[in-house]
């Protein structure tokens, strides 16, 4: 088994380093999605790929300063370089008639071509220190040094400490910042702030993926955990372990064949953890709400069905036979029968050689169904002044729809009616 | 006899060039039900966010219990304007209501038992405590209106700003909000509410503030809801102003030379 060799590999001895780059990948990404959350939370997605391509010309400038490559100094260019783009968008904001999104884009660019021209020319420089810087541009997670390491995971545990301790003043300007100005939360304090750890954050992360991914470091998690939860805490913990797990399996990913990039690998393993949130996640996902549409059908077709084999028992015929209600509901034999299977298991009915037979709490469903059917009809000619003979058909749909507790406000609303608008009594 | 809870002098807010409130002058008295009209982009919100030191003002200030907000800040109760808001954040009805007493706690302090049976007991105020454990994005407007307004009773102020509370709020709500603020109103707190419908503004204010980007008039409902004053308010000889204030935006000009 050739994934149980690499597994193995990759946890002995000999591979320690690797051991460590993963989980220093992990961290990093963990970090990410931690204070990814809140830029997702105040919509600013773009502000993070602004500031990750702001963070170049930085690298460049303390590099081409120092003529060494240490992360520390890469670091400091990278984080002032990046506060300097977030003060000038937030700037340009406030002086000019420029639109947000142009002030974004040009910011982006503007930083990201002065850097791309600093590293061409560091490049064609002398210096024998220079190989390597390109990797800003896609991260280089598998070569980082050991003080690499221990630097970026050092700052992202602190910063996800900061904000565990701000959680509140953070959530706070995330959701009505007019309102925590109101009662004197030190708002503008708050905001520098998320805006450091978020500099910081990316400065960090660029390493691991590059500054064109970065983005996508900051905002996926966040995307992905919001269908899963609808607790910020647990929103946080959910996007913070996709970027870890991603951080991870990306290392090892790129790791496990030759020349496979990592960043790249972290990306793609993030959006498959969103993918799968987005598809899969309660209430808001893509395939709980399939589901729910579903057993909405199951219950309309059972519930018009019951309600055909009440009426024809009311109507004296004592033999209900399914050629009876095909002739009525115009099912499918096949459709049919299904949703007679249905009505029997959860006991409304009873099949006797052919015959369908009411069972009394199928007597108590269908009458509620024609009860709610001809409340609807009575509201309907009550508050709408339609005639009577245009509120049949909307009451076919809503029938379904009304809930006990609309039920009994229809009631209360309407009087408790004794007849709908055709003089058909209300079974109660 | 009534005090000044609320004073403005010369109060101008800019939003670049353009006057959102230009020159405002006002005394408004304690323990009344006081409304804040005019037509749309008149400046009530701006009006309310500057008491709330929620903008800065451009030159003038405001003062609340003839002091600076920031000394008095705990007795302002704050109720933002609904619309301004993305309700589609991950929280619950009890989590909106307990911001109520981060005043108070402040950003660390953890919330006590006392902070808890306040929450409640304003949750229960406006009809909401059945839904404490509901998520907002699923709330209907005017049950969305009830959690802000729980917030700002979980603060505990003797004044209240409110925002609009009765825009876009089913007719339940409304009248829910009324007896609400009569209650207040008995228990001596003072209600400024930023309001825009003019059929119910008698009924419902004691004292009227009504403004078109300038103050047209301030006193007791029934000395300034006169038919001169409100067609001064909405009427069209004020769109004098509007042109003013559109020539100082497009061409840059400053409101007072110094």
């Amino acid at each position: 088994m050739e994934i149980w060799g690499h597994i193995n590999t990759f946890f002995s001895a000999e591979n320690y380093t690797l051991f460590v780059v993963s989980i220093a990948s992990g961290i990093l990404c963990f970090a990410a999605g931690v204070v990814g959350t809140f830029t997702y939370l105040r919509k600013r997605a773009l502000i993070g790929d602004v500031i990750s391509h702001s963070v170049l010309p930085g690298v460049a400038i303390a590099f081409m300063l120092t003529g060494v490559k240490n992360p520390v100094y890469f670091l400091i260019g990278a984080i002032t370089s990046g506060l300097l783009s977030i003060w000038i968008v937030d700037y340009v904001q406030a002086k000019s008639k420029l639109k947000p999104d142009t002030i974004l884009a040009l910011t982006l660019s503007v930083f990201f071509g002065v850097g791309i021209v600093f590293l061409t020319d560091i490049q064609h420089s002398e210096n024998a220190a220079q190989s390597g810087l390109d990797s800003f541009l896609f991260g280089k997670a598998a070569s980082m040094g050991m003080l690499d390491i221990q630097l970026f995971s050092v700052i992202a545990i602190i910063n996800v400490v900061c904000i565990a301790i701000f959680l509140r003043g953070f959530s706070l300007i995330s959701f009505d910042e007019n309102y925590a100005k109101g009662i004197g939360i030190k708002v503008s304090f708050l905001k520098s702030f998320l805006a450091v750890l978020t500099v910081i954050t990316v400065a960090i992360g660029v390493q691991a993926v590059g500054v064109v991914l970065m983005a996508a470091l900051l905002i996926t998690p966040a995307a992905g955990a919001r269908f899963l939860t609808n607790d910020i805490k647990k929103m946080l913990l959910y996007a913070g372990s996709f970027g870890f797990a991603s951080g991870v399996i990306g290392v090892f990913i790129s790791y496990s064949g030759t020349g496979m990039p990592t960043g790249p690998w972290i990306v793609v393993v993030l959006s498959l953890f969103a993918l799968v949130a987005i598809i899969f996640g309660k209430e808001k996902g893509m395939y709980s709400r399939m589901k729910m549409r579903v057993s909405n059908n199951v219950k309309i077709n059972n519930e018009n069905v019951l309600k055909d084999i009440y009426k024809l028992a009311q109507d004296g015929e004592n033999t209900i036979t399914i050629n009876d209600l095909i002739e009525k509901e115009k099912y499918p034999p096949s459709k049919l029968k299904s949703i007679l299977k249905r009505l029997e298991r959860d006991r409304h009915i009873d099949q006797v050689r052919g015959f369908v037979i009411l069972s009394d709490n199928g007597r108590i469903a269908a009458r509620a169904v024609i009860r709610k059917h001809r409340l609807w009809e009575i509201y309907l000619s009550k508050y709408f002044q339609l005639e009577e003979d245009h509120v049949h058909d909307d009451a076919e749909g809503i029938e379904h729809v009304i809930t006990p507790e609309i039920e009994k406000h229809l009631i209360k609303l309407l009087d408790r009616p004794e007849t709908d608008p055709h003089q058909s009594e209300i079974p109660y | 006899m009534s005090n000044t809870i609320i004073e403005a002098h010369n109060l101008t807010v800019l939003y670049g060039r353009k006057p959102a409130l230009w020159n405002i002058d006002f005394e408004l008295p304690d323990k009344q039900v006081i409304g804040i009209m005019g037509p749309n982009g008149s400046g009530k919100s701006t009006l309310l966010k500057a008491i709330m030191g929620v903008v800065e003002p451009t030159s003038g200030f405001t003062k609340v219990y003839d002091d600076e907000l920031n000394n008095v800040r705990d007795k302002v109760s704050y109720v933002p304007q609904r619309q301004d808001i993305d309700w589609d954040f991950p929280a619950n009805v009890w989590d909106i209501v307990a911001m109520g007493r981060y005043q108070k706690r402040g950003l660390f302090k953890k919330l006590t038992t006392e902070d808890n049976e306040i929450v409640t007991d304003s949750l229960e105020k406006v009809n909401m405590l059945g839904y404490a454990k509901r998520q907002i994005s699923q709330l209907s407007g005017g049950q969305q209106q009830r959690v802000f307004l729980a917030r700002a009773i979980a603060q505990q102020g003797d004044l209240f700003l409110m925002d609009e509370p009765f825009a876009g709020v089913d007719i339940a709500t409304e009248e829910m909000i009324i007896s609400l603020l009569k209650t207040m109103k008995d228990a001596g707190k003072t209600l400024v509410i930023v309001h825009h419908d003019l059929h119910t503004a008698e009924s419902y204010f004691d004292h009227l503030v009504l403004l078109n980007t300038r103050l047209i008039a301030s006193g007791p409902t029934s000395e300034v809801f006169t038919d001169k004053i409100l067609t001064d308010t909405y009427g069209g000889r004020l769109t004098t102003i509007s042109k003013i204030s559109q020539e100082l935006e497009n061409k840059e000009f400053p409101i007072r030379h110094k």
